[in-house]
């Protein structure tokens, strides 16, 4: 009897919508536009688009990053430390007299190094993902404010920065974080989708035990990972000072958390072997958007914290009943296979 | 489907003890596997009842039903005499049933005290009423040899002896009745074995109806009452064993095997190329992996099958794993293709032509997230890319249609994802993955585990195709009409060791009937070490 029934809502259109991973996701995006657009006439302007943009950028590519670890079955603590080290790095770097393109690239080669040593940690010495991220959002956290002592490095700002950063807008709101981000999500659609090490990391978040035994190199697979995560909050970092123009102590805390959020938001599974770039950019779409919301209505930033949490409950309670529909029509198939 | 009955040859002992447990033409069916026919069982109060039977007998299946875990299909259980319909573990354990389980249900960091009341906690008001639970444990343990230090340190710390005692106290905490112990000797020493024994005879002393699950015949003399045989899923006979002798027993557990086997018989096996012809494609010298795996000398060769019989825990999987790299062998060496060679993972044993069909097909081989084709092409992905990066994707898709139709893997197409198919079709994906990246051996552990009778035919296809182009095939497999059907060579593992060889098992006749094979492979493997009556039989036979 529940059965049938099931069969029935899984069958349908609708039913196929349902379980998508991302279908809550695009619905709640849809929902805050017209809602946003009837209440707020400035919403659905140009500028606001562009400033969505503009915004969504660093959570976009932490997202990315995290996205590719939650595949694997990983989980990544540490990219808003990261971020904030990465930052450091390269704003001392040009503090010393480097050239700006060696400043930037130090802060990415920053973030993959740090990537790697996690990378390393969970597959060498065979720490849990969760407490060797999370050691390392405290070391690198702590590093960064030994090194500044409290005071935020200053002074880096070259000319190019302000365009590199999208605070000068040559081409409107087009900025270069814009592009760069654009870059990274095609990337990602490729490396995810076309390449061998996408199809194992797949495998390996699917089940690492078959994927061992079929001859895939785990522990490669998960250090590339990391190493693309850290990569990652390298780039971030580097975007965000310039943005900033300042490298606080602080810089990146807490974007961990809108990080996966995110990735979960556009359908990475915390348990691996699900998840996709352009659900990264759905992700970090959402929390763009309900930020933008917040502010045009008028409602203090302190709350902003609170919508993403929500935000992120939401879309996991979402995944869930899409989890659970999938799960009952496949064992209906299977029964029917069966008989 | 078959047609010699099996006749039920019951002589039960003298009628006298209560009965306590009595299951009455007891059936459970899954889809398409009758697991348990109509069988009749009856434990009695002091009585030590010993359960036989081979792998897939219906002795789990038995046990689950009399625990309260599943119910039957049909039939009746009675506990005093009262009809019962156990919904849950639970229902069974208030009216005296507990059941000790081969793998571990302690928690291995809480106390044994802790442990014996787990879930069930003894307490005054709102608090736990340590004192009253230390004190019951302390009156229930002294028989069992724990010391009062033991009952505060972590399960984990004690030994497999040690743990199984806290088991006993756990059931006897909640006066249990009956007591069903799974193979509670599996991993036990000889001499803690001993003290099993010993704790199994006081429970019998205190009235506890104990069944007993084991796999090793030598162990039963002395100790059960009444030994019940399943086999096939049906009751073969309950029996007093002072009438019986280990072969005797072998024989009502191996039975003539009214088997699928002779319309399986799909092979010719005359045709085939002489063992002494064939090429040696790796040979094993005095490998050993320190508990599981002790001194294994051994070689395959191309074109043959090679069987690995055993019982469970033997160490025939743990083999399997070194020939794959998934583990590193402590001492002795491998040689392939004649040149000595180290194993560092399964990726390399893939580039060096070996894969495996691993035993768990849940948990070890299936990608769950993933299509029939990504399931296929992960052991090779070289062989579906460009410049080795690029995935082609194109390709991919007709590799995986052309494994699909040859192996004959029922799917709406191969994007569909292989957790819809069928268990049998599943393992003819996992198969196909194996075969993806052109292996020259293949390890085949437990392969038609719970697979359907047509699924088994097309595997057994599979791999006699893959043998007859020139491969090397390992089966690893607990049945042992299974493995007589496919191997042509059977070699037998005991507690790590390899243990005998019995070669021409492709020749019929050479060795004797079938079933008088399957009595010397059983002897063998349950046998302890130092019991020669095996190797007679063996001798009689060559």
């Amino acid at each position: 009897m529940s059965t049938s029934s099931v069969i029935g809502i899984s069958s349908t259109r609708w039913g196929k919508v349902l379980q998508n991973p991302s279908a809550g996701a695009l619905l709640l995006v849809g929902v805050l536009v017209i809602s946003m657009s009837i209440a707020f006439p400035t919403f659905p302007s140009a500028i606001n688009a562009g400033n969505v943009a503009n915004q969504m950028v660093f959570v976009l590519l932490l997202a990315l990053g995290m996205t590719v670890v939650l595949i694997t079955g990983g989980i990544d603590l540490s990219v808003g430390s990261i971020m904030g080290l990465s930052a450091g790095v390269g704003a001392y770097s040009i503090n010393s007299g480097a050239p700006l393109i060696l400043g930037l690239l130090a802060a990415v080669g920053a973030g993959a190094v740090l990537g790697l040593a996690n990378g390393l940690m969970i597959t060498r010495l065979g720490l849990p993902d969760f407490i060797a991220t999370l050691a390392m959002l405290g070391i690198a956290r702590g590093l960064l404010f030994l090194w500044t002592n409290g005071v935020p490095f200053i002074g880096y700002m070259l000319p190019e920065y302000y365009v590199i950063s999208g605070l000068e807008r040559p081409f409107g709101f087009i900025t270069v974080p814009i592009i760069i981000a654009a870059v990274a999500v095609l990337a990602i659609i490729f490396v995810l989708r076309k390449t061998s090490f996408g199809r194992h990391a797949y495998g390996v978040g699917s089940n690492p035990h078959a994927a061992l035994l079929s001859g895939v190199p785990v522990d490669r697979v998960k250090i590339t990972a990391y190493v693309i995560s850290g990569l990652m909050a390298g780039l971030t970092g580097m975007l965000m000072a310039g943005r900033t123009t300042t490298v606080a102590p602080t810089m990146g805390l807490g974007y961990e958390i809108a990080a996966i959020a995110a990735a979960i938001i556009g359908g990475a599974a915390l348990t691996g072997g699900r998840g996709h770039a352009l659900g990264a950019v759905l992700g970090a779409l959402v929390l763009s958007i309900t930020a933008n919301a917040i502010n045009i209505a008028g409602v203090s930033s302190t709350w902003q914290q609170v919508v993403t949490g929500s935000v992120l409950l939401l879309a996991v309670v979402f995944d869930r009943a899409s989890a659970l529909l999938r799960e009952r029509s496949t064992r209906s198939a299977g029964r029917l296979a069966v008989t | 489907m078959s047609h010699d009955v099996v006749q039920a040859e019951v002589t039960r002992p003298p009628v006298g003890l209560p009965v306590l447990i009595e299951a009455r033409g007891v059936g459970m069916r899954y889809p398409g596997v009758i697991a348990l026919d109509g069988v009749d069982i009856k434990l009695r109060a002091g009585e030590i009842h010993a359960l036989l039977g081979e792998n897939g007998a219906g002795k789990s299946t038995l046990i689950g039903l009399l625990s309260g875990i599943s119910t039957p299909d049909s039939g009746e259980l009675f506990v005093d005499g009262v009809k019962q319909h156990f919904n849950s573990a639970k229902q069974a354990q208030a009216l005296g049933i507990s059941t000790i389980y081969q793998e571990q249900t302690l928690a291995p960091d809480l106390t044994v005290v802790q442990n014996v009341y787990f879930g069930r906690e003894l307490r005054r008001g709102l608090l736990l009423d340590e004192g009253a639970m230390r004190r019951r444990v302390e009156s229930l343990c002294g028989e069992f040899g724990l010391t009062a230090a033991d009952l505060d340190s972590p399960v984990g710390a004690l030994g497999a002896l040690k743990q199984h005692v806290v088991q006993i106290l756990k059931a006897l905490a909640f006066d249990a009745r009956v007591v069903i112990l799974d193979e509670p000797t599996s991993g036990l020493e000889e001499s803690e074995r001993q003290l099993l024994f010993e704790h199994m005879g006081r429970l019998r002393d205190r009235g506890v109806a104990l069944l007993w699950v084991t796999h090793r015949l030598d162990e039963l003399f002395g100790l059960a009452d009444v030994i019940t045989v399943l086999r096939d899923s049906r009751l073969v006979a309950s029996v007093n064993p002072a009438e019986h002798s280990p072969d005797s027993l072998v024989r009502l557990m191996v039975g003539r095997k009214r088997s699928e086997g002779e319309h399986l018989r799909v092979h010719d096996r005359s045709e085939r190329i002489q063992s002494n012809s064939r090429e040696e494609f790796i040979r094993l010298e005095h490998v050993s992996r320190y508990p599981l795996l002790r001194d294994i000398s051994l070689s395959i060769r191309r074109g043959e099958i090679l069987g690995l019989a055993g019982i469970a825990g033997a160490g025939r999987t743990e083999l399997g794993r070194i020939i794959l790299g998934a583990d590193r062998p402590d001492s002795g060496s491998l040689f392939l293709d004649g040149k000595e060679v180290t194993i560092r993972s399964p990726r390399h044993a893939t580039r060096l032509g070996i894969s495996m069909v691993p035993e768990e097909r849940k948990t070890q081989s299936i990608l769950g997230t993933m299509s029939i084709a990504n399931n296929i092409s992960i052991t090779d992905l070289g062989k579906v890319s460009r410049n080795n990066i690029v995935l082609d994707r194109r390709r991919e898709n007709r590799l995986a249609k052309e494994a699909i139709r040859d192996l004959g893997i029922k799917s709406s197409s191969e994007q569909q994802k292989i957790v819809n198919l069928s268990g049998g079709n599943q393992q003819k994906a996992i198969v196909a993955r194996c075969l993806f990246s052109g292996p020259s051996l293949m390890i085949f552990d437990e392969p038609t585990q719970g697979v359907d009778v047509a699924a088994k035919t097309d595997i057994y296809r599979l791999i006699y195709d893959f043998v007859d182009k020139g491969g090397a095939a390992v089966v690893i497999s607990s049945e042992l009409p299974e493995l007589l059907h496919l191997s042509d060579r059977i070699a037998v593992m005991r507690e790590g060791r390899l243990v005998d060889e019995l070669a021409g098992v492709d020749r019929p006749g050479c060795l004797g009937s079938e079933s008088e094979i399957a009595e010397t492979i059983m002897a063998m493997a349950a046998r302890e070490a130092g019991h020669s009556a095996a190797a007679d039989t063996k001798e009689e036979m060559a």
